[in-house]
């Protein structure tokens, strides 16, 4: 009778393949990895299987295929303009990646990738490295005009670099945050709301009360879907506003 | 989805009148900006682009960007404080600076300052 929860345990990493150790530290192929491969395996199959027709009238694959990357070109050239079309590639990739390992962590059972802030700070990572690599190489010192507001009093322009440095260095930390934290906490949610329909089952007459939570967690479902899609979305946007940044720093 | 960039560049009616590929793809191009607005009218509407969900992505950003510029002050102070060896200060300044850049952050973000328009609605989305 006494069931014990425990909504964290559906985030430890499972080691399926040992490969050694260095030092303390055991390196194995975790089941954290085998999504990533699957995720990858399943983009590729939508991307480039689903296309490979090449129908002027698209089926239902190629169809969804093109309307994702309609998308992500929309909003890549909204938010960087004509000559941020080099960095599509990245963008697509990125919220392809972020997209599909959230919806393959709704499946039930299954493992949330995203919910790992090392991951999601790996990705963030990627971005802002891009950003400083390329805003360097294209515009050398130039590229520290990112710091600079424009049309700030010169006085107050002491107070403003530091915070704006300070906020180009929170730029990773958001962006992995949010999206770590939104996919941790949804999939908590969920556990701890499914168990509660467990819980007032077992208590006897309190069973009555037990399709509260259960409409809760139905609704919660629909809920992380959206969060799901929109933390991708959000992903991708500000992938490319801040490459905007390294595209044209300093306005 | 529309996709046929090609068939409008090369309209019947001005199709004939430049064989310059690069004139051709510059009216191209005025010819699908002017199209875009229908779908998307301004850039505060853009974040409408993913259905009535814009406005939840907003909440969500409005406070992970606020946390993010209080945690990047105190790993900067951290660092500060590990680097020179200034105990207490390094920390107490950039944690100070860094909730500045939070509130700054959100700011940016809601499109509260009035400064800076040409970023602002970039940022908003």
């Amino acid at each position: 009778m006494a069931v014990s929860i425990d909504p964290i345990h559906q985030f430890e990493l499972q080691p399926l393949v040992t490969l050694g150790h260095i030092g303390k530290q055991q390196l194995a192929f975790t089941q954290s990895a085998l999504y990533m491969f699957a995720a990858v395996g399943i983009i590729a199959l939508l991307t480039i299987v689903a296309t490979a027709g090449r129908s002027v009238v698209p089926g239902r694959l190629q169809s969804l295929a093109e309307t994702l990357y309609e998308f992500i070109a929309d909003t890549v050239h909204q938010a960087t303009g004509a000559d941020g079309k080099r960095f599509l590639p990245l963008v697509f990739s990125l919220f392809m990646f972020v997209l599909i390992l959230n919806l393959l962590g709704m499946i039930p059972y299954a493992f949330a990738v995203t919910s790992h802030l090392i991951v999601t700070f790996g990705l963030a990572l990627v971005v802002i490295l891009t950003v400083v690599i390329y805003g360097v190489a294209k515009h050398g010192t130039h590229f520290l005009g990112v710091f600079v507001p424009s049309g700030v009093p010169k006085p107050l322009l002491l107070i403003m670099v530091p915070i704006e440095i300070v906020s180009f260095l929170s730029r990773p930390i958001s962006l992995s945050v949010r999206l770590f934290a939104n996919i941790l906490a949804g999939h908590i949610a969920l556990k701890i709301f499914a168990f509660f329909v467990v819980q007032l089952l077992v208590a006897g007459a309190w069973g009555v009360l037990s399709p509260l939570p259960l409409a809760l967690t139905i609704a919660l479902t629909a809920l992380e879907f959206l969060v799901a899609a929109l933390q991708a979305y959000v992903f991708a946007t500000l992938t490319a506003v801040y490459l905007a940044d390294a595209l044209h720093p300093g306005h | 989805m529309s996709g046929d960039p090609t068939g409008d560049g090369s309209g019947p009616e001005k199709a004939p009148a430049d064989g310059d590929l690069s004139a051709r793809l510059k009216r191209l191009e005025t010819q699908l900006e002017g199209k875009r607005p229908k779908a998307a009218p301004s850039s505060a509407a853009r974040t409408g682009a993913s259905g009535g969900s814009a406005p939840l992505g907003q909440a969500m950003r409005l406070s992970t960007e606020f946390i993010a510029g209080v945690i990047a002050g105190g790993i900067i102070g951290y660092i500060v404080d590990h680097l020179f060896g200034s105990k207490p200060w390094g920390m107490i300044v950039m944690l100070m600076l860094g909730f500045v850049t939070g509130i700054y952050n959100v700011m940016r973000v809601s499109g509260f300052s009035g400064r800076k328009t040409e970023k602002d609605p970039r940022q908003e989305s």
